[in-house]
């Protein structure tokens, strides 16, 4: 058995780009899964962050909830929750939210909380508003921080997405879930290159979002940080 | 003693750090680099231990030269006190004294023992020996790197700006008290500031350095006042050059008079005698310590000190003791006195007569025109 | 609801369960620590490389485990290896920055004072540069063990995933019992081996004024 003739003869078979389970169509579905991740958590964890960073307090909750949600098995979560509500919408997108949150939440807190406190010092006192001041200077100066919390959540979505076919509908975990299930490991490796494929572009649009959202007097400093 | 035989450094780009440089600092003597960033010092002091290699001339330590051992070696035989301390925060103070013996292979026990002697010569206490670094203010931690890098008697000491770090109070403390320890110890240091304060209270002689590591002038700290060779070095020492330099020459040779001296318990005649010939009495208690000044004006009619009211006693500033301190601080005895006089006292506190600023200038003027001071500190 | 429920003896006992569980994930940490040290040190000695190593290792944090279970079943089977392999590696990426981060944080005034006492290479990285990087290395080791007993789960998905199991079981039998089971267990193994590695930590750095978090 070879893993990349099996699965580049599954790749190249036309009638796996066509319809409802067509290639297109999973890796359309991954995509839109993992985005809404992203997005729900950012919503719950965004404001949350700044809330706790600005005010520099609730510190021992965000580490210990990110240490909590990192121990949680998310093929657990999904399956409880189908056995619970259903092949449902909700019982994919709790577990994966449950799964953004975390590092959205504790890199905008590490962020905020760690800006310089000069240079919160001097934008109150060149007579900015505390809002003003969050949001022009702590959220600047964080943004290398935010961003990296940003894109382990999405690297969080993409991954647990392909968990989360175990139980329940779409993307490309699918693939492997139904090809071990039929014993046609072509399409399991085929599952396994796309979702790979998959996670690289997501970590390329963080590379580029980075160039654009970050500050170039703050390029030179940036350092990734889990 | 550690001789620079023409040493340079030029590093690759062409920046030149150290111009071939001579100096040579004397066996048990502080020999202080002192210069503005840029100039090179501490590029100088760090190719004693090799921390630099220099790129032309060479360094002999008691006429051997410093290539002639592994580096490693050759720095386990040299004491190293930095800025900060840098000691090792993962260490106890005890532990980090320990240090360069265990590299030495001592046996933990002499290792031990002579740490904390060390700990104790420095001014600390045996309760500090098992806290950790964070636990100790900076002066602290600063003694505890001086133990350091005392511990396995080094003959050589290298000193690089190990007092910028702290505040000016512990700083004076710190100075004082290696002082103290050298007077003890006679080792060869090489001390690096930038502080020329700093430089002329320590050093037996002061090697002050220009940007591009040129040496500009290198003398005992009294000549490097009285005589700066060139305009760069002469700012360097900064204005009042002249008044820091009378902090070299003894008090000694200060006139004092006895007469404007009147104790509480002076009969009244006398008392009324000298008020007529002096504007100002120094009224001083039994014990001849001084308690005020006193203007003639309120001398009481019938001449009893005992009567004058404690508002019209005048604070005295502070005195000077006699030979022990210097012209400087008869000066400043005299400055800072509300009768410009100049109060002198010997070793208990009594005093031995008053000066004028007046009657101290004579005094200076000879200071300033003697070739070299009367008295060292 | 039983929060222990008896388990279908075919799945095995708690206790071989947690022995699965623990066995895949800290033996991938620990192959995790053996590799992330030298290599930490190699991007400290030369920091060209280091730029590329991150890189390199952020990718292979951010693909999907179960897709690299599957990818490696054809080489080393249905098997725990399988499913250590990959784990191993994400304890990597978790651990490497950290080291690096570590080493390179350690004060200037004392990495001139280790050398200027006489210090050489070995010498000063086992008694002054290692000690020193521990707080950071322990906080990798935290992240890297906690997650790596939650990724073992998804090993299920090629037969070897200790208390994922229970997952496979639930969906199968419709039991939510089982699933709930599997969280706790799984999460309450994570969050006492964090405790055990806080312990260590505090044990290893007296020194260390900052508590940790």
């Amino acid at each position: 058995m070879n893993v990349l003739s099996d699965a580049w003869g599954w790749l190249t078979t036309a009638s796996n780009w066509h319809g409802s389970d067509g290639i297109p169509t999973r890796f359309l579905e991954h995509f839109e899964y993992s985005v809404e991740a992203v997005l729900i958590g950012a919503l719950i964890a965004f404001p949350l962050g700044l809330l706790t960073g600005h005010t520099k307090r609730g510190g021992l909750v965000v580490t210990s909830l990110a240490n909590i949600a990192r121990a949680l098995p998310t093929l657990g979560l999904v399956v409880l929750l189908v056995v619970v509500i259903g092949v449902k919408f909700r019982a994919v997108m709790i577990p994966l939210v449950a799964l953004t949150v975390p590092p959205i939440l504790l890199n905008t807190y590490e962020g905020v909380r760690n800006v310089d406190p000069r240079l919160t010092d001097a934008a109150q006192g060149m007579g900015l508003r505390p809002w003003q001041v969050l949001w022009r200077a702590e959220v600047p100066a964080a943004m290398p921080l935010i961003l990296t919390g940003f894109q382990f959540a999405a690297v969080n979505a993409v991954a647990n997405t392909a968990i989360a076919a175990y139980s329940s509908f779409g993307g490309l975990g699918r693939y492997i879930i139904d090809g071990l299930a039929t014993t046609d490991y072509g399409m399991v490796a085929g599952g396994a290159i796309l979702i790979v494929v998959a996670a690289i572009l997501n970590l390329v649009f963080f590379a580029v979002l980075r160039r654009v959202l970050i500050s170039p007097g703050l390029q030179s400093r940036e350092r990734a940080s889990a | 003693m550690i001789s620079f035989q023409q040493v340079g450094k030029t590093y690759p780009d062409g920046t030149v750090a150290v111009a071939a440089t001579d100096l040579t600092a004397d066996s048990g003597r502080i020999t202080v680099l002192v210069g503005p960033s840029g100039s090179g010092k501490t590029t100088l002091l760090r190719m004693v231990n090799r921390m630099i290699d220099p790129t032309s001339g060479s360094i002999l330590i008691d006429g051997v030269d410093v290539k002639s051992k592994p580096a490693p070696e050759l720095r386990r035989g040299i004491g190293y006190v930095i800025q900060n301390a840098g000691l090792f925060p993962h260490r106890t103070v005890l532990a980090n004294i320990m240090t360069v013996p265990r590299l030495l292979g001592w046996s933990k026990e002499r290792a031990r023992e002579k740490s904390m002697e060390l700990l104790l010569t420095v001014g600390l206490e045996a309760e500090h020996a098992q806290r950790y670094p964070y636990q100790l203010s900076g002066g602290q931690q600063q003694r505890v790197g001086v133990a350091r890098a005392l511990v396995a008697d080094p003959p050589v000491l290298l000193m690089d700006e190990p007092f910028s770090a702290v505040d000016p109070v512990v700083r004076k403390d710190l100075q004082t008290e290696l002082l103290r320890l050298q007077s003890e110890l006679e080792k060869t240091i090489l001390f690096v500031t930038h502080d020329i304060d700093e430089a002329i209270l320590l050093g037996d002689k002061v090697a002050v350095l220009n940007t591009g590591g040129v040496l500009e002038q290198f003398d005992s700290p009294s000549e490097l006042l009285a005589k700066p060779k060139n305009e760069f070095v002469e700012g360097f020492l900064g204005v009042d050059r002249g008044v820091r330099r009378l902090s070299f020459f003894s008090s000694g040779a200060v006139p004092l008079r006895p007469e404007p001296v009147v104790a509480i318990d002076t009969p009244a005649q006398e008392v009324l005698a000298r008020r007529s010939a002096q504007p100002w009495l120094l009224v001083v208690d039994t014990e001849r310590k001084p308690v005020g000044w006193l203007l003639a004006d309120h001398v009481p009619a019938d001449g009893d000190l005992g009567k004058v009211a404690a508002g019209d006693l005048v604070s005295y500033g502070h005195t000077f003791t006699v030979e022990a301190e210097s012209l400087r601080a008869a000066l400043d005895s005299a400055v800072l006195s509300p009768s410009s006089r100049a109060v002198g006292v010997d070793a208990h506190g009594a005093v031995v007569g008053v000066a004028s600023v007046e009657e101290l200038v004579p005094a200076i003027r000879a200071a300033q025109d003697g070739s070299s001071p009367e008295s060292s500190r | 609801m039983n929060l222990f429920p008896h388990i279908p003896s075919y799945l095995g006992t708690y206790g071989s369960l947690i022995q699965q569980q623990l066995t895949m994930a800290l033996s991938s940490v620990l192959f995790g620590l053996i590799v992330a040290v030298p290599l930490a040190l190699l991007c400290v000695r030369y920091p060209r490389i280091y730029p590329p190593v991150v890189a390199t290792l952020t990718v292979i944090y951010s693909l999907p485990s179960i897709a690299l279970f599957v990818l490696l079943v054809p080489s080393t089977g249905l098997t725990q290896t399988t499913v250590i392999i990959p784990l191993a590696f994400y304890s990597l990426a978790a651990l490497v920055p950290n080291i690096v981060d570590g080493v390179r944080g350690i004060p200037e005034d004392v990495r001139l004072a280790a050398v200027a006492m006489g210090y050489t290479g070995a010498r000063r990285l086992v008694s002054v540069d290692l000690p020193l990087a521990v707080p950071p290395i322990m906080a990798g080791l935290r992240v890297a063990t906690v997650g790596n007993i939650s990724m073992v789960s998804v090993g299920t998905v090629i037969g070897v995933g200790a208390f994922g199991a229970l997952f496979t079981a639930a969906a199968q039998l419709n039991r939510s019992d089982l699933a709930v089971t599997g969280i706790i267990c799984i999460v309450a193994l994570a969050l006492i081996c964090d405790l055990l590695l806080v312990i260590t930590q505090r044990l290893l750095t007296p020194w260390n004024q900052r508590r940790s978090r």
